[in-house]
């Protein structure tokens, strides 16, 4: 398994101006899986669609591994680079058998005995002789997966590899797919519109916005703390709020009174900043600085979604979303006070 | 004892049992449809033992080989010619391909014995080529004659279907085996043709059925087929003989329908689920100007020629005789006997589609099963059938022109069904719950909601019933009252006299009035 | 809006075919109280019989509708017998006539038309169901460009030979003219040499067409030696702009031969048609002198009744030694031949 390394690498469409990709950096390491993110048209899929070489790049290069397959003077189309690619209607071919769409084109002397090992690394053995539609929809996401494996690929690239699925099938294969990926050593670079998909089956997330890559990093670093607003109110849900740094640098300065940051960027004292706090930031109690109302409450099961309206500071009132325990019985009109958890708080950039 | 009829009877309909009238409506269709069908076998069957062996011994072999052999090579080239213009439109960087679209499948419009006609007149022994060069390059009169021109009149059949799949293909089959490492003609040839191999099998039947129930083209190019020897027996005094062929063609296109089927089943698994992007066009680089070549040929023969061809002699028809004074009444003829048919189609067309749909069970499978009896039955059984009927069961009808809309009827009812329960599908079921909350009664919600909600496509599927009608050929020259000639009749009678001066203008009208829902079809097919 | 176009267009249409229904319906209901009309099919090319029939509308003011439907007619009149919608039937064959009449298809007029006598009663019903107008004898046309009249075949078992294959043609075996020809064959020789020589004819043709128009436009074309035809196909050639270095050979003329094989054209009443009184008006009027010419007319046939000119070099029918057979002996053994035809193999066939 290879890295893949963009470097500076812009692409745009005949007949539009925009470019669908921007000068586009990124490093990724072999084995690792890594998560586009954005919302439809911020060029998550052209980006994949240049790492296969369905696409050339207008500017900058892309390397496989060692290998530079494409820059202004080297072209490597896609059938030669070795990339394996799972879509996300899975793109099975309708007219072979699980067997034969694991083995299409695979030219080596014991392609049985890979295909069979690669039907065991995706729990379809036994199934091998079934044809597509035979298969439900997750067994037909395991095909498509063991078919792009089974190549020995540099990298694989999942084109929203869930979107397809029902609710509950999509949790368990986000899981399983991140198993098999990781037993098979992969590099991965998966697209996707969903924070949920990205979050669970990544090392890394890239959340792109208009052909730019708008922050990179794990999970974790990028629902606690965001470094744009974008990527705050794209990645769940958050409450921005316009503040003050604090003279230490540790705290912010807000019209609910200050707010403890520890994600400030190293921001100086008295800078103007914005800052996204979570809506798990917040939890109620009794003896808590903001007080408000209930003015909604729906219960979700694992939590309550609270909208409560704030008075701040200065006498006005700021609506505020909040995450309650869901064993806490709310109604509409009721007074609550809550704190702010520095957990899930974050300076970040408009 | 009552209750349990009726717990049966709705178990029947899957607990949802049509209204009496919808169901009496339905079935009486079903049984006008079929009934003249069932009538000929009844018919053969009721003939000696001796007549069948004789037949069976003597004739039938040589027909069957004369038949099936026509329809496997026009089916095959038809499916190369279809499949190959249809890839190249679609996908390829190919020069004017929006027009050639179009021009390709000009050919649709024109009906095939219309088309052998211009062949006739190009390529026959006493035609064009052979006055200025001396000799043809082909017999027309000859099976190769006879499969090159329905050949070139018959693939659009194919280039429409595989077309509409080749538009609906994403692009994701193709990305996919390039990244498993297979080059551009790889690709084509182990992914995209294998996936378009269902909808090109569903164009070869079309044109194989066609194929079996033309009678004119093979008439005029002097073949024999089932079909021809049939209308031949016809007119040799010999019914029985008719009626014992009619079984042999009617077995065979069962076979033809039945592969249809199966192939239909598989197709399902074939289509491509969720918004898929159109794949990329292909650049054909070298071979940009070949392809063109090949593509503008194909216009030239199927569809500019015999267009010429039509164009000259009417003009000079009418430069030398004027036009036939009798042309408006055979016009009118036309207008009138398909005008009924397509009125008395898109009637009968919407309680069985509303049955077959909404009370969706076996019985209503059946029913719509046996309206579609005409369907693929060449003109000549047909006519046969209501020929019989009519004589026994209903005389006063007998010898009328409504003789011959009610043959276009059987014939051609399934395509104002297809039509109407296209659009019908598009109408949710809800709304017809609405309807009956709102307060109307079954029929009203048929009447006053669903027809008008479906109107466009009952309509669509009139033109087309119409447009099929006023071509049709082997029903009206046998149906067709005294002193009653439609434009086909002329067309056929004219040129089998070689008088083409006279056959070229009812022609040119009937391929000029085809034209028209050929844009409607067309669009039909890259929708659909 | 393209909906409502259609709409209209549709409904427009519909309104037609309504009209259309209403000013047919009048038609269907004729009965024999209503002599304004005349139902008649025909075997015989249209451009033979139309003029005949705008000349009787013009001359009687009788209203015809005409069914052109070649040998069709026969079987169609048969199918119909319980129901009959025509009045008469003008046949090309007098055998197809005849088989009609035996099968009670046809039927005598109430009383013998005036005029009838001018018909040899050879040539017409023992009981006046249907008469022969003009003769149509089966003769070889040939190409003189590429045949000479000794070189040519002088008797029709002459086509056998194999040195003639590939070199004429014939119409397929279902036409009437063949068939009534094979009747009279199998008159003088017997069913077993007439399946030979149709099996033999049939191997040796070059071509196997529908009708005869063909063989006549081919032979004058030079794409076959020569065809066997009724002679008025060579009377039309002979007037043909170009390709018209066309003879003609009556067969079988020598000594003991069979002589050429003669058929009629004919006039035939149909049992219980609709409109008796018009077929009745028809039957006098076509027996006028100047309509028995009429009906040879554009056909270039040659007159039975010997007092009717015939057309500008044409062979008067007294002029050639002809077959001995009874036209009317032609109706029983019609099936015969069919199923003899049918057995040999050609009745279908085009080649």
């Amino acid at each position: 398994m290879s890295g893949i390394d963009l470097i500076g690498v812009s692409k745009s469409y005949a007949g539009s101006d925009r470019r669908a990709v921007d000068d586009v950096s990124l490093s990724i390491r072999p084995g690792e899986i890594v998560t586009l993110l954005g919302p439809s048209g911020c060029g998550k899929t052209t980006t994949l669609r240049l790492i296969a070489g369905f696409e050339r790049p207008d500017s900058g290069s892309v390397g496989l591994g060692a290998r530079v397959v494409a820059d202004s003077a080297t072209w490597v189309p896609a059938e030669q680079r070795g990339v394996g690619m799972v879509f996300q209607e899975h793109a099975l071919f309708p007219h072979l058998t699980v067997v034969r769409n694991i083995g299409f084109n695979l030219r080596r002397g014991d392609a049985a005995k890979r295909v069979a090992q690669m039907l065991e690394l995706v729990g379809l053995t036994g199934l091998g002789d079934r044809m597509p539609h035979e298969l439900s929809g997750g067994q037909q996401q395991r095909v498509a997966l063991a078919r792009a494996l089974a190549h020995d690929p540099v990298v694989v690239l999942l084109d929203e590899p869930f979107s397809s699925l029902d609710a509950d099938l999509r949790l368990q294969m986000r899981a399983e797919v991140r198993r098999i990926l990781k037993d098979a050593g992969a590099t991965a670079v998966v697209v996707s519109h969903d924070q949920h998909d990205a979050l669970a089956i990544s090392d890394t997330v890239v959340v792109m916005r208009d052909g730019r890559i708008e922050q990179v990093g794990t999970p974790r670093e990028i629902y606690q703390f965001p470094h744009t607003r974008f990527v705050a109110e794209f990645v769940g849900a958050s409450n921005v709020l316009h503040g003050v740094m604090g003279a230490t640098g540790d705290r912010v300065d807000t019209a609910l009174g200050e707010i403890a940051c520890a994600h400030t960027h190293g921001l100086a004292g008295g800078t103007n900043v914005l800052l996204s706090v979570r809506p798990d930031s917040f939890e109620i109690d009794e003896d808590g600085p903001v007080q408000g109302t209930v003015l909604s409450e729906i219960y979700a099961g694992t939590n309550t979604d609270v909208t409560m309206r704030a008075t701040t500071a200065n006498g006005q009132s700021l609506d505020l979303l909040i995450h309650a325990h869901p064993e806490r019985a709310l109604r509409v009109g009721d007074t609550i006070r809550v704190r702010v958890l520095p957990d899930f708080v974050a300076v970040i950039e408009e | 004892m009552i209750s349990a009829v009726h717990t049966l009877w709705a178990r029947a309909w899957r607990g949802r049992p049509p209204q009496g009238w919808l169901l009496l409506v339905s079935l009486a269709t079903a049984i006008l449809m079929a009934a003249p069908v069932l009538y000929v076998g009844v018919r053969a069957l009721a003939e000696d033992a001796e007549r069948w062996t004789v037949l069976l011994d003597e004739r039938i072999p040589a027909l069957l080989w004369n038949t099936v052999s026509l329809a496997a090579v026009v089916g095959l080239s038809a499916g190369v010619l279809g499949l190959s213009l249809a890839w190249l439109v679609a996908r390829t960087d190919l020069p004017w391909r929006q027009t050639l679209r179009w021009l390709v499948a000009i050919p649709l419009a024109v009906p095939p014995y219309v088309g052998a006609m211009t062949y006739v007149v190009v390529f026959g022994p006493r035609g064009w080529v052979s006055d200025i060069v001396g000799s043809t390059p082909i017999d027309m009169y000859s099976f190769a004659g006879a499969a090159f021109v329905l050949s070139i009149f018959t693939y659009p059949y194919v280039f429409l279907v595989a077309g509409s799949a080749v538009g609906r293909m994403g692009r994701a089959h193709e990305d996919v085996a390039r990244s498993l490492g297979l080059g551009r003609f790889a690709v084509l040839r182990r992914v995209t043709l294998p996936l378009l191999r269902p909808a090109t099998g569903a164009g070869i039947v079309l044109v194989v059925l066609y194929v079996l129930s033309d009678f004119g083209a093979v008439a005029l190019l002097r073949y024999s087929t089932l079909t021809s020897a049939i209308y031949y027996q016809m007119g040799g005094f010999d019914t029985g003989a008719a009626a014992i062929l009619s079984v042999v063609l009617i077995a065979l296109t069962l076979v033809v329908l039945g592969v249809e089927a199966s192939t239909r089943r598989r197709a399902r698994f074939y289509e491509s689920s969720g918004a898929a992007q159109s794949p990329r066009r292909i650049e054909l680089g070298r071979l940009r100007w070949p392809a063109f070549i090949y593509v503008a040929t194909v216009f030239l023969f199927a569809g500019l020629m015999p267009l010429m061809v039509l164009g000259y002699w009417t003009a000079q028809g009418l430069l030398i005789d004027g036009l036939d004074p009798r042309f408006l009444q055979f016009a009118l003829n036309t207008l009138q006997a398909a005008g009924l048919a397509a009125a008395v189609a898109m009637f009968l067309a919407v309680p069985v589609v509303y049955l077959r749909s909404r009370h969706a069970s076996v019985p209503a499978a059946v029913i719509e099963r046996l309206a579609h009896a005409g369907y693929a039955l060449p003109g000549v059984i047909v006519a046969l059938g209501v020929i019989f009927f009519s004589l026994r069961l209903a005389p006063v009808v007998y010898g009328t022109a409504l003789m011959l809309s009610i043959a276009y009827v059987i014939r051609f009812l399934p395509q104002a069904m297809q039509s109407a329960s296209a659009s019908l599908e598009l109408v949710s079921p809800r709304i017809d719950e609405a309807a009956r909350v709102a307060g109307l009664r079954p029929l009203g919600v048929i009447v006053k909601v669903i027809s008008r909600l479906i109107a466009p496509g009952v309509l669509a599927g009139g033109a087309l019933v119409f447009v099929s009608s006023a071509k049709e050929l082997p029903a009206t020259l046998l149906l067709r009252p005294a002193g009653f000639d439609t434009l086909a009749i002329r067309v056929w009678v004219e040129a089998s006299d070689g008088a083409y001066h006279l056959a070229a203008p009812p022609a040119l009208v009937m391929v000029l009035l085809s034209l028209l829902p050929l844009k409607w079809m067309l669009d039909r097919f890259r929708e659909a | 809006m393209k909906i409502k176009i259609l709409l209209a267009a549709m409904l427009s249409l519909l309104a037609i075919a309504g009209t259309g229904c209403a000013t047919q319906t009048p038609v269907e209901s004729s009965s024999a109280d209503e002599p304004g009309t005349l139902v008649v099919y025909t075997s015989r090319k249209e451009a033979f019989v139309e003029p005949l029939l705008a000349k009787f509308t013009t001359d009687t003011g009788i209203k015809v509708e005409a069914l052109y439907a070649d040998d069709a007619v026969v079987n169609r009149l048969k199918e119909e017998a319980s129901r009959p919608r025509a009045d008469i039937m003008i046949g090309n064959d007098a055998g197809a006539l005849e088989y009609l009449r035996l099968q009670k298809v046809l039927a005598p007029l109430p009383a013998p038309p005036a005029g009838l006598d001018s018909i040899d009663p050879a040539y017409r019903a023992t009981d006046g169901s249907w008469f022969g107008l003009s003769a149509r004898t089966r003769v070889f046309i040939y190409n003189k460009d590429l045949i000479t009249e000794t070189e040519m075949p002088a008797t029709i078992w002459e086509l056998t030979d194999p040195q003639w294959k590939g070199k004429f043609a014939i119409t397929r075996g279902g036409n009437g003219s063949m068939v009534a020809h094979v009747s009279a064959l199998r008159f003088v020789w017997g069913d077993e040499k007439s399946e030979q020589w149709i099996r033999a004819v049939k191997e040796n043709a070059g071509a196997i067409t529908d009708g005869h128009s063909d063989i006549r436009k081919a032979v004058g074309a030079g794409e076959f030696a020569f065809g066997l035809v009724n002679n008025y196909y060579y009377h039309l050639q002979v007037r043909e702009p170009e390709d018209n270095n066309v003879g003609i050979i009556y067969p079988d003329q020598g000594q003991g031969d069979m002589g050429a094989m003669v058929n009629a054209a004919g006039v035939g009443f149909v049992a219980d048609g609709p409109n008796a009184n018009s077929a009745k008006t028809f039957a006098e009027w076509v027996l006028l002198p100047e309509n028995q010419k009429e009906f040879s007319g554009t056909s270039l046939e040659v007159p039975l009744n010997p007092r009717i000119e015939a057309p500008e070099g044409a062979a008067a029918i007294d002029s050639y030694k002809v077959h001995a057979l009874k036209l009317s002996s032609l109706g029983e053994v019609w099936e015969g031949t069919r199923s003899l035809i049918e057995r040999a193999g050609l009745d279908l066939e085009l080649k």
